[in-house]
């Protein structure tokens, strides 16, 4: 039975749509054939230290490593870190993005980009230079350093002239960026989208964070006992949004917003739990129907204790689940689209029997303190295919759910 | 064609602080002017503090968009082409200078900072989005609001837009209206109010930019009588009409 007729069996209300193609970086490499492997074997070899991001601090994160791709002269207003990332994304889904624009049309390509840095480490050192030479750099532009310039970016790159712009909701962009790829096709404003997220390195968040004292001096231990704050990560992922069938499916939403504060989670969690209800009843499935969630999970005291006790109310029997943060960092304004990518790897990955799961990368000290989960063992686990959740809850209380699944 | 109603709307620009200031200013529309500081006495006093001038005007627009009962209801879009990067760049530059960074200041930066403020002041605990999109901020404000209407169609969607002035070493990069301001719209599915018509205009036909920001535009348009209106950036136009 097709994902759609089961959803017509199921009276829902809206079509789930299609997550066509999809492209992606961070620290374990750049494109599916490295990443996946890497996140079976709880690769944690990826991790480094840099002096130049907080004054006084070797801080460890998870960078992207080598050359990034160039961006073409004619586009070198929009020529910073952030969108090469994009850039080195979108390379890998080149082949399915041009079927699908020269299918629909250009005007019925939209772009949906979410970051929470955009190219502000470009910015930083344009700014650095103004302060020794009272100049901005010649090579800087406004549009590397505005959230608009990224999705301008890849609508010009693509010469597509639906709708284009940014979404920028703290750790929850990237989740958001496809929730809206799914409404724009049902909305029939376009009938495709290029959908996903980016976040890159910078002074501004490593020592934001750091001044928020929840960044680690070790790599992100989530759900330990041990657990002292979440590591920063870099990179992209992309998606291609169609109506297709068949496929890889964003099947549910959930959203909503805390009217807590705005820098920590409402420590009860009843916003992650409204996400994961919200998201549930979206996708019009039952809590024991889910067959693996990928963790907020980002290693802090206060998100982890909030995402375990409101998994423990969503779920009477939870999932395995696994944080990835453990491998790749906390990628902020991209973590949801690059935890939505891995999930969608899992289901693209899928073998006769069943879904590998991506091993909860930490010490192996559960904290007792927390409602207990089935985390995914570091030698991995098999189960029966179904659909697979993700969380991302962003600063200012922004929550969003996204369940994906396999069409059958 | 998307299909939506506008049930109420609020804006504010220094000396443009009501309905009937916004009439009166339709009839001879001047440049906006820069800066102001309304006073905002709905937030409590420790939140208002750490407004930047554009949250500030924003949320003026949110609240006096909606009624009491409304304000924890509504699911929320606000959109802004500049956001908080004023505050965001004092912030670079003490970077620049290896001083340290207020964790206060650093999470009021952020640009959904606004969403969160709103979110706190009116126990606002629905579905908010924050977007930006260039010249096309506005219209695309509008088409996010659109998306949250298309997920959860009884529930109303308050999109915010606003933007102040760059700070003058990046103002220079930028050609756009001057001017500090915020509009507040109240949409709806189906409901009392009026009904418009919303899209991309299948061919697009560069127009001469208004003097004031899209948003203001949108609202002289809404206040007049002329059936539609098309708002247009480098590569694309969009269309409201008025469903008769």
């Amino acid at each position: 039975m097709s994902a759609v007729s089961a959803s017509r069996s199921r009276n829902r209300t809206r079509e789930s749509c299609s997550l066509a193609a999809m492209g992606i970086v961070n620290a374990l490499g750049r494109g599916p054939e490295e990443i996946w492997p890497r996140l079976l074997a709880t690769d944690q070899t990826h991790f480094r230290r840099r002096d130049d991001l907080v004054p006084d601090r070797d801080l460890l994160v998870a960078e992207v490593s080598g050359p990034l791709p160039e961006i073409p002269p004619r586009l070198k207003r929009y020529a910073c870190r952030n969108n090469a990332l994009v850039l080195a994304a979108l390379q890998q889904i080149e082949k399915p993005i041009a079927d699908s624009i020269e299918a629909v049309g250009r005007s019925r390509v939209a772009v949906v980009i979410g970051s929470s840095t955009s190219g502000v480490s470009d910015a930083e050192a344009a700014i650095r230079q103004q302060h020794a030479t009272g100049a901005l750099s010649e090579t800087f532009y406004y549009d590397q350093l505005e959230f608009g310039g990224a999705s301008s970016f890849v609508a010009d790159l693509l010469r597509v002239d639906g709708p284009a712009y940014a979404i920028s909701t703290a750790c929850s962009s990237g989740s958001r960026a496809l929730a809206t790829a799914r409404s724009l096709l049902a909305l029939d404003v376009c009938d495709a989208v290029i959908a996903g997220a980016s976040d890159s390195l910078c002074g501004l968040t490593a020592n934001g964070f750091s001044s928020l004292q929840v960044v680690s001096d070790e790599i992100t231990n989530p759900l330990s006992v041990n657990r002292k704050g979440l590591t920063l990560g870099e990179g992209a992922a992309i998606f291609l949004v169609t109506r297709d069938s068949g496929g890889i499916r964003l099947c549910g939403v959930g959203e909503s917003t805390e009217a807590h504060h705005m820098s920590a989670p409402d420590p009860a969690g009843h916003g992650a739990e409204h996400a994961m209800r919200d998201a549930l009843k979206d996708a019009a499935l039952e809590p024991a129907e889910i067959a693996y969630l990928n963790l907020h999970g980002t290693g802090t005291l206060l998100n982890d204790a909030m995402e375990c006790a409101a998994i423990d109310r969503v779920f009477p029997s939870p999932p395995p689940c696994s944080s990835t943060k453990g491998l790749v960092g906390h990628i902020l304004g991209g973590a949801g689209a690059i935890e939505a990518a891995f999930c969608w790897l899992m289901l693209a990955e899928r073998v006769s029997g069943g879904l590998d799961l991506i091993p909860h990368a930490f010490d192996g000290q559960p904290d007792p303190a927390l409602p207990r989960l089935r985390l995914v063992p570091s030698e991995g686990l098999r189960v029966p295919v179904g659909p697979v959740m993700t969380n991302s809850f962003g600063f200012g209380g922004n929550n969003c759910t996204l369940i994906l699944g396999a069409a059958e | 064609m998307v299909t939506a109603t506008v049930r109420r709307w609020s804006a504010w620009s220094p000396g443009l602080e009501d309905a009937d200031a916004w009439s009166n200013w339709c009839v001879a529309p001047t440049e906006l002017a820069s800066g102001g500081r309304p006073e905002a006495r709905f937030l409590p006093a420790m939140l208002r503090r750490r407004c930047s001038p554009l949250a500030r005007i924003m949320l003026t627009a949110a609240f006096d968009c909606c009624e009491q009962a409304e304000l924890a209801e509504v699911a929320t879009v606000f959109a802004s082409r500049h956001g908080n990067i004023n505050e965001s760049i004092d912030l670079l530059d003490r970077l620049a200078e290896r001083q340290p960074l207020s964790p206060t200041a650093f999470s009021h930066t952020v640009h959904n900072a606004q969403a969160g403020l709103f979110s706190i002041a009116a126990a606002n605990r629905r579905a908010s989005s924050s977007i930006a999109a260039q010249r096309d901020s506005f219209a695309c404000g509008f088409l996010e609001a659109m998306t949250l209407l298309e997920r959860d169609p009884d529930r109303p969607v308050l999109l915010v837009v606003g933007d102040v002035p760059l700070a003058p070493t990046f103002a220079r990069l930028v050609e756009e209206p001057p001017g500090s301001y915020a509009l507040g719209l109240l949409l709806a599915r189906n409901s009392e109010g009026t009904r418009l018509n919303f899209g991309l205009q299948p061919q697009h036909d560069p127009t001469q930019p208004a003097p004031w920001p899209d948003a203001i535009e949108f609202l002289r348009w809404y206040l007049s009588d002329q059936s539609s209106l098309v708002l247009g950036s480098a590569r694309r136009s969009w269309k409201w009409e008025r469903v008769q």
